[in-house]
This record gives structure tokens, sequence and C-alpha cells, in this order.
């Protein structure tokens, strides 16, 4: 039996989200300190989903900010890079993180592939940029389910290490959540100083805001793009190649985060880095909070309301100063 | 901007064509009079959706609200026991409340923002139904919903479980609504959807209040959304909340940008094209699990070929027709 | 111990009334006599095929390739005059209606099918219609979708979730000092009935539940439904009807966030997979409802699947990783099929509804069992009979026993009838 949460927890669940059918609280768990623990798991948990979102989240807002392209695909790369796992760790038994590299590279040379042939054609037409990306999205989804099957895909645990963050045996992370969290970090962070510190940054940031400006002082659109796409490619990928022994690895699970993705990308505010991240951490708390504390088709519409609420107050977003399209 | 020509030379065209379809059924196969019935509603889909891409916003609800039009159809005449005819026309008329409703929130925002918006309220919509199953019926939605009703006119029994006779009254429903889409287009309204297309500014600076035309737009494109969802309610007998998801919304998108927007028939050539394309050609290759493989490549190749859609390629052509006669023609 | 005599004396009373009204029936697969004229009997297969519901439809597909060699092998079977040999047509319909009843009408009318097997749901409602008018016999593997109006729709195989109760119930036998439980699920066709039978067996073995937590298909990260559920500190973590895609996740996380107590599931497709991910010791003693077809109980008398193991080494061999609950099912229907033609004499729809369900009793899978439903669905045409407890031991799923679902309704029928009605999953509450 697990040690810790116990009546407190229904209560306060019942009292915020109106459990009315909520069963007599039972004798015998510990009362102290199980409230506290319940809240701080669920926090680790939160920050969790929010740096899988930021990973994917932030990719997309870049396409859309250098291209002008909605990458409906962006799930579809996202689950390359978990297959990379599948066919490199999982069935050719090389080392985990050698997989996750071949995540990287391969779906970031996708990236480059996807820009050079399908994305610059339509550069700046959002709608045919879309159905581009959806054309590759089925082509992707039908290619790996008929090369791996419909069924998901079982992926052994690199490493069963947990820690507790907090000294609490109620509150838990596996080191493989650790792995998002931190390459989460590590690559938005970088990501971050690249785009402030150097030369390439400068170009991409300019693009993102005007891209003719940005032509007519000498930036070339095409490389920059090329650069946009090959980054953004390789972050969904390295999410897929690290959450992959996480999450239900199957061809179609790019359906389940391009949505989530779309909407925290609007409503951090196209084209701002911060926005995506600020909006991807807002919506993974909410999520996992009121899937904890109620359930979690409760949580989608609680989720989809707030941001709708932000589109409301804020019709550009959180961050988002101009339109674009 | 293309006005509507009526000389007798588009006339005979459409008469031949409405020949055509009225004679058509005829000459399907049982499961291909299925796939005409589905496509003559998607018909009224694509061109409903188009009338609010004319203002030049793109909305992700337009699958919703033609859900909205089914479910309010469905329990109207299920639960409330309104017959069927009367019942799909208050069913559209809940979608285009329900757009109004959505109006006031959404048309905050624009273009891409507008976008996300509209499938986040959407949705949310969707999952009220999932959620509510007193009286949406939860996930596996409503079913055992009363069919349009068998007529008899002049001795002659009319059954609408028929795919031949649903495709008529279909076809019928379909073509008024065309005709009153299409007049609406033409009309002072419709120009000033062009306007605030092309000109948002400068509409708004001559006094155009460019909200409220979106939301005619948007209100009546739903109103036709939801006659299309009331239609293929009583004729499927059952709806369901994953009907009209984001999987759904996106062949919208598909068939209405595949076809183009400049004219009417832009998407009407998309969705008649891709639907045949899938259901008939495809499934008739047998090439199963490849399919959707083969039709992303498909809309790929449509995309980059040809793109401003199907509807350039009679004017792309007649062009080519021109260069090929020589000198005469045209460069 | 009184109870044990009870099961026997139903198990004989069942098994003799199956002999006597299915004497036909034996020797199925016997040598033909030469003169008999021989004839292929098409048989639909409407299911999805491609997209996110592929996995329910596909591998039963080829479970039905891999039935329909063996059968046609053999020489066919014997239909009344007729030897038959078998093909299978199929049509993906996606889960959608529209290309459900599309994909029927071509089935029925263009391809000249006897029979239709569906995964149903969604899809059943838009194909109900034509199979009433055309009298077309039609399975679905989610016996939710009968009701009185459906009059040509079987449930012959899988009886979900009504055979659930034989987990609860073989639990509360061995392990009576736990009391609470709770149970998640996913938010649909699948999950909530299932839940309402759960319910009904928790309250029947005295087992209290303290909370149900539902999550929507769409969910990607499952510690948070893991957090809610062990917050309440149960004894028993009920998976419910999860599909195998969540209970993977659910088990992980019930290992990391140190859940130590009775773990009970409807399905655990590819365990051995979980137990890679966790731990043998954590999954030791974990309980489901879906057996190994090489399982040593399957060899024995009264299990009517023929040749169970030949089945699972074939298939693994040709589909590795892609066997489940659907990669027998829709086979195992083909067996009640053929048995029911046999009985009528004939191929036509009516004919084998009629040989299927004569005396009330058919060779399912799993043993003979009778159709049955009246009460929980309105249409005794689900049949109902043993079902087995699989049990995790040392990493191996075994069949602990089969147990009579009948003989469990006789006793608590009347809770699941409440439980059923409370959430809404009786047939007449149902859309």
């Amino acid at each position: 039996m697990r040690a810790g949460a116990g009546p407190p927890a229904e209560r306060l669940g019942a009292r915020l989200f109106g459990h009315n059918d909520l069963p007599a609280v039972r004798a015998g768990g510990s009362p102290s300190g199980s409230m506290i623990e319940l809240l701080l798991q669920t926090c680790v948990n939160a920050i969790y989903a929010a740096s899988f979102m930021a990973l994917i989240a932030v990719g997309l807002m870049l396409i859309f900010g250098v291209m002008g392209v909605v990458n409906f695909a962006h799930g579809e790369l996202f689950m390359l890079g978990a297959y990379c796992v599948v066919f490199a760790y999982a069935d050719q038994s090389y080392p985990y993180f050698l997989a996750v590299m071949l995540g990287l590279v391969f779906v970031g040379g996708l990236g480059i592939a996807m820009e050079r042939t399908l994305f610059r054609p339509v550069r700046d037409n959002p709608l045919a940029g879309l159905i581009v990306s959806i054309g590759l999205l089925l082509i992707l989804q039908a290619a790996i389910a008929m090369g791996f099957g419909v069924r998901m895909e079982h992926i052994a645990p690199p490493t069963r290490a947990t820690f507790h963050p907090f000294g609490l045996d109620g509150v838990v992370v596996s080191l493989q959540r650790l792995y998002v969290i931190v390459g989460a970090g590590v690559v938005l962070g970088a990501l971050w100083v690249f785009l402030r510190r150097t030369r390439f940054g400068w170009a991409l940031r300019a693009c993102a805001q005007d891209p003719e400006a940005a032509a007519l002082q000498g930036i070339s659109i095409d490389r920059t793009a090329r650069l946009a796409m090959c980054i953004a490619a390789a972050m969904a990928g390295v999410a897929g190649a690290l959450a992959a022994p996480l999450v239900r690895t199957w061809p179609y699970m790019g359906h389940s985060v391009i949505v989530t993705a779309f909407i925290v990308t609007i409503v951090g505010g196209l084209g701002s880095l911060e926005g995506a991240v600020v909006a991807a951490i807002l919506y993974g708390f909410v999520h996992t909070f009121v899937t904890t504390f109620s359930d979690g088709v409760v949580a989608d519409i609680v989720g989809l309301l707030l941001m709708l609420v932000v589109l409301i107050v804020r019709p550009t977003g959180l961050f988002g100063a101009r339109e674009r399209a | 901007m293309r006005r509507a020509h009526h000389g007798w030379r588009f006339r005979a065209t459409l008469a031949g064509i409405y020949a055509a379809l009225v004679a058509m059924p005829h000459l399907l196969s049982f499961s291909q009079k299925e796939i005409a019935v589905f496509l003559v509603i998607n018909v009224l889909v694509v061109v409903s959706y188009r009338l609010l891409t004319l203002t030049g916003e793109w909305s992700l609800a337009h699958a919703v609200l033609m859900g909205v039009g089914a479910y309010a159809s469905a329990l109207l005449a299920k639960r409330l026991g309104v017959p069927v005819p009367p019942a799909m026309l208050l069913g559209a008329a809940a979608a285009a409340l329900v757009a109004w409703v959505l109006s006031f929130p959404l048309f905050r925002m624009k273009a891409f923002y507008f976008l996300i918006g509209s499938f986040a309220a959407g949705e949310i919509i969707r999952l009220c139904w999932k959620r509510f199953r007193e009286p949406f019926g939860g996930p596996k939605g409503i079913k055992l919903i009363p069919s349009v009703p068998d007529v008899e006119i002049g001795g002659l029994e009319i059954a609408f479980f028929d795919p031949v006779n649903y495709y008529y009254l279909c076809l019928a429903v379909v073509t008024l609504s065309l005709v009153v889409l299409h007049r609406l287009e033409h009309s002072r309204i419709g120009l000033t959807f062009h306007a605030i297309h092309w000109q948002d500014r400068l509409a708004e600076s001559v006094g155009v209040d460019t909200r409220r035309y979106r939301t005619i737009a948007f209100v009546i494109a739903s109103f036709f959304a939801g006659l299309a969802g009331a239609l293929l309610a009583h004729y499927l007998g059952t709806v369901n909340p994953n009907q009209f998801d984001v999987e759904a919304m996106v062949y919208v998108l598909i068939w209405v940008i595949v076809g183009g927007t400049a004219t009417i028939y832009g998407p009407i050539l998309g969705v008649a094209a891709l639907t045949v394309v899938n259901e008939i050609v495809l499934r008739g290759l047998g090439v199963d699990q490849a399919r959707p493989l083969v039709y992303g490549a498909i809309l790929i190749a449509s995309i980059l070929f040809l793109p401003d859609g199907l509807e350039s390629l009679g004017p792309k052509m007649k062009r080519a027709f021109a260069r090929i006669r020589g000198p005469h023609g045209q460069p | 111990m009184t109870m044990q005599l009870f099961q026997k004396k139903i198990g004989r009373r069942t098994f003799l009334g199956a002999t006597a009204a299915g004497a036909a029936a034996v020797g199925g697969l016997a040598p033909m006599p030469a003169a008999a004229a021989t004839r292929t009997v098409r048989i639909g297969f409407l299911a999805p095929l491609t997209g996110e519901v592929a996995a329910w439809g596909l591998p039963g597909l080829y479970g039905c390739q891999i039935w329909a060699e063996k059968v046609n092998a053999a020489g066919g079977v014997r239909i009344g005059d007729d030897v038959c040999t078998f093909e299978f047509v199929s049509y993906d319909n996606e889960y959608a209606p529209e290309k459900a009843r599309t994909g029927a009408t071509k089935l029925i009318f263009e391809d000249d099918v006897k029979f239709i097997m569906m995964l149903g749901g969604d899809t059943w409602p838009a194909v109900q219609p034509i199979a009433d008018k055309s009298g077309m016999l039609v399975s679905t593997l989610l016996p939710s979708d009968l009701s009185p109006d459906t009059g040509t729709l079987i449930a012959p195989c899988e009886v979900h979730p009504i055979y659930n109760v034989t987990g609860v119930w073989w639990l509360a036998d061995r392990m009576p000092n736990l009391k609470s439980a709770v149970i998640c699920a996913q938010d649909d066709a699948l999950g909530r009935p299932s839940v309402a039978t759960y319910l009904a067996a928790f309250e029947a073995h005295g087992i209290e539940v303290l909370d149900t937590v539902f999550f929507d298909l769409s969910t990607t990260d499952f510690a948070p439904v893991m957090t809610s559920m062990l917050s309440k500190n149960p004894d028993i973590l009920c998976l419910d009807t999860a599909y195998a895609d969540y209970v993977h996740p659910l088990c992980e996380q019930a290992h990391q966030q140190g859940f130590k107590g009775q773990m009970i599931s409807c399905t655990a497709d590819f365990y051995e997979k979980i137990v890679e991910k966790t731990s043998k010791e954590f999954m030791e003693g974990f309980i489901f409802q879906f057996p190994d077809f090489d399982d040593p109980a399957l060899g024995q008398p009264g299990i009517n699947f023929d040749a169970p193991g030949e089945f699972y080494a074939e298939y693994n061999k040709r589909w590795p990783g892609e066997w489940g609950a659907v990669s027998w099912e829709y086979a195992s229907i083909m067996d009640l099929w053929v048995q029911g033609a046999q009985r009528a004499g004939s191929v036509e729809p009516q004919d084998v509804l009629a040989g299927m369900k004569q005396g009330g009793v058919g060779k399912h899978a799993f043993g003979d069992a009778k159709w049955w439903g009246k009460e929980l669905f309105g249409i005794d045409n689900a049949l109902v009979g043993n079902w087995p407890v699989v049990v995790i031991e040392n990493g191996k799923a075994v069949i602990k026993e089969m147990r009579n679902i009948p003989e469990w309704w006789a006793m608590h029928g009347d809770l699941l009838v409440k439980h059923f009605t409370e959430m809404g999953e009786m047939y007449h509450q149902r859309g």
C-alpha cells in the first residue's frame, strides 16, 4: 500500500471540483503531510507535462514564424523520433542515448528535406502549407503503420531509477521523466542563447518578425528557413525519442500532441519563444491538476476554456505583438 | 472577381450537368449510390464553408457546427417528436444560433488566432456531447434517429431509405442552398465580404463594420453546415461526437483548399474529385493499408502543381491550348 | 464448497443440453465424401483497417485469414449438401458510420457475403437499417450494441464486459481481506459499461469502491491519473477495460508511484512487456481475463477453439507483436458460424442465425454456453458461458479457473442491472 496521501485530499477534491458521489472517508490512511505530498507529486507531474509540451510547441512556433507554414505534420515528427528509439534501441539493441541521437539527427535531417521539397514552394501560403503537411502526415502515419504494425510498440525502460525529489515517500519522479524535463530545459536554454547571441539567431528572429525586411537586410530566407525547420524538427524528434518509453508509442501518437501544441503556440503568441514556454507551463499545470482532482475529460474541457479565455482577453496571445498571415 | 454569367452557354452547361446528376444514380453500383448521397451532403458542407472564407477568416469549428445541426435535429425529432423536415430546419437554425453566440468571443481574434480559437470553441462543444450523456448520449451518441418519412405522390411510394431517393432529396435541398449562397455572394453583402477579405482596413475606414459582416458570414455558413449535418443524421440514423472531430474538419479543409476557393465550383470540384479518388479509385485498386499514403501523396502533388486549386485547371488548360494553337493565340 | 458443487452441476447441465441440441455439429471438420459439391462462401469483414481504431480490426483480419487457410486446406467444411470453403472480403470502414453503411451495402449487394463480422460500436447503428432490410446476419465484438430491435446482430464470442465479474469473484474468494478498490477507465463505449460491471461485482463481493477516475482517449501522461487513484489509498487497483495502450503506462505509473496492492484488469495484452517495464514481483498476482492460447488449460476437453496452441504459434510467426484479444475473437466467431450453418444445413443468414441459436446453446470458444442477455440487452443474442480467470504467476499468464458467468448472474444479476441503470448503459437508456 502506498504510504501517504489519504482522506484530506478526497475532501479537498470534493470541495473544489464537486464530486457528489464520493464514498465515505476510509479510516487508516496517514493524514499528516499527505495532502502536501499529493500536491507536490502533482506539481512534479505538471512540470513533466509542461516540458514535454514546450519542446513540441516551440518548434511549431518556429516553423510558423519563419515560414508562415502551419505544420500539421509536427506530431508525426514527434512520432518518428519515438520510432527511432523503437528501431535502434528496442529492435536493434543499440544504447538508448545513441537512439536518441539518431532521433535528433534523422528527424532534423528530415526537417531539412521537408523544407526544401515541400515547404519552400508554399512558403507564406498557410493554406497550401496546411494541405502539404496534412498529406505528409497521412504518408508518415501509413508508412509507419505498415512498417511497424498498428499496435503500440513496447520499449523496455532504459532506466528504472526513481527519485524522491523532496525526500518524501509519496513524491516520486522517474529518471526517464527527468530526462525529458532536463532535455527540455537544456534544449530550450540553448535555443534561447542561440536566438539572442548568434548571427544565425538574429537572422532567424528577423525572418520571424518580418521576412521582407529581413531579405532587404541581406538575410537569406531560404537558409534561415532551412535552419528553423531543422531545429524545429530535431526538437520534435528529441521529444519523441525521450518520451517514447513513457507514452503510448504507436503510429497515430502525433494526433494527441499536435492539437495541444497548436493551442499552446497560439496562446503564447505567435513568434514568441517565451510565450510558448509560458503557455506550455500554464497548460501543463492546469491540465495535470484538474486531471488529478477531477478527471481527464473535465481537464480537457477546462484546458480549452482557459485557452479560449486567454485569447478573448488577449486576442494575439500572451506575448504576441502582431499578426502574421 | 467572377460575376455570374447568365448567357445561354452557361445555362446549357448547367442544364447538362443537372441532367447528368439526375441520371447518375442509375448508373452506379449499390455502394456507389451510398457514396453519392454522402458526397452531395458534403458539397453543402464545403460550399457553406467557402462563404466564411470569403471574408478571409478560416474556422476550424465548421465540422462541429455541422454536428450541432445533426444533434439538434436528431434530438428534436427523436425526443420531442418534431416531424423530420421542420426538425432539419430547426437543427440548421440551432447551428446558426450557436455560431452567433460563438461569434462574440471568436471575432475578437483574427487570422491564425481565430483559426485556433474556433477550434478550441468547437472542441469544447464536442467534448460536452461526450461528457453530458443527457441529452447527447455520451461517446456513443444518438442512434435510431427517425428517418425522413416516406411520401406518396400520385400512388408512387417514395421511401427515403433507398439511397437513390435520398440522393434526389439531398440534390434538391443542396441545389436550393447553392442558389441561395450564390445569390448572397453576388449581393451587396457578398461584395462586402470580398471587400473585407482584400481590404480589411480600407473597408473599416469607409465605415464598414467588418466584425458584423464576418458574423453574418459565419452564421449563414453555419446554418447550411447545420442543414448538411441534419441531412446526414436522418439518413444514417446515428450521430456521435467522433463524426465531427478534428479529422472530419481536416477533410473539409482538404476538399476546399484542393478545390480552390475563388469560385463556388472550386470546393465542389475538390470534394467530388477527392471522394472519387479515395472511396472508389483507391479502394478499387486494393491498396488497403497504403490508401492513406497514396491519398497523402495525391494531396501534396495537387497543391505543388495546382496551388490555386483544381478550379484553376480549366483556365490553365485553356491557356495551354491557346499556346499550342500557335502564334494567333495569346502567349 | 457448495458453490463449487453448484458450479459443476450447472456446467454439466449446460454440457448435456449442448450435446443434445448440437448433435449435428459433431465431426464438423471430418473428411468429406467425394460426391458433395464444393462452393466458396464469402464472409464480410467490416472493421477499421486504417486509422486510430485499426488495432481493433486489422489483427482480427489476420486471424481470420489463418482460420480460412486452415479450413480450406482441410478441404472445407460440410454444410448441408455442399462442401464449403471460405473467402474473406474486407472493407475498411475507418470506424466512420457512413463508411460502414457504404461498406455493408457493398458487401451484401455486390460481394454476396453470407455473414458480416464487425467491431461494432460507433459503426453499428449506421449498418443496422441495412442489416434489417436485407436480413443479413452481423456479429459484433461489443455486446453493448445489442438491443431488442437488433434482431440480426449477435455477440457470439466477446461478451464484454460481463465476463469481468469472474475476475472479481475469484479475487474475492481468494483474498477476502482486500476490502477497497479504485477504478480507472477511459471514457468511451468500452469503458463505461465495464465500470458498471466492476461496480456491481465489487458490491456483490463486499468490496468498497472508493472512486472511479475517467480519462480521455487522448491521454498520454498517466502519472496524474495514477496519483489521483493512489491518493484514495485502495487495496485493489482496477484498470477496468483500459486498452493495452493504457494498461502499460498505468502499470508503470503504479509501479513507480510505489503501489504494492492487488491489481485487476480486463485485458493485459503483451503483459510480458509490462513485466519487463516494471518487475516480476510487481506484476505477480495481476488478475485479468485473456489467456495466452498456449495455456495448457485450453487443451482440456470442453474448450471449443480448435487447436488454440497451433493457432497462437502460427499467428505469432506471421505477425509478431500483433497478438491480442481481437486476434482470435473474429476467428472464433467463424467457428460458431460454421456450427450454426451446419445445424441449419444452409449458409443463408437467417437459417444460420436460427441454427446458431437452436436450443439456446452454442459452443463458445471457452466452453459450451447459452444465448442470453434479455435482462441486460433486451435480447438473447449474446453467447455467455465460462470465462477464464487469468493470473500472472512468475511472469507468465496462467488460467487459474474457468468461472461460469450465468451462475454469477443467478446470484447477483440484480446488482448488475442496478449499476448498468445508474451508468445509463441499459438497452432502454442508450441513445
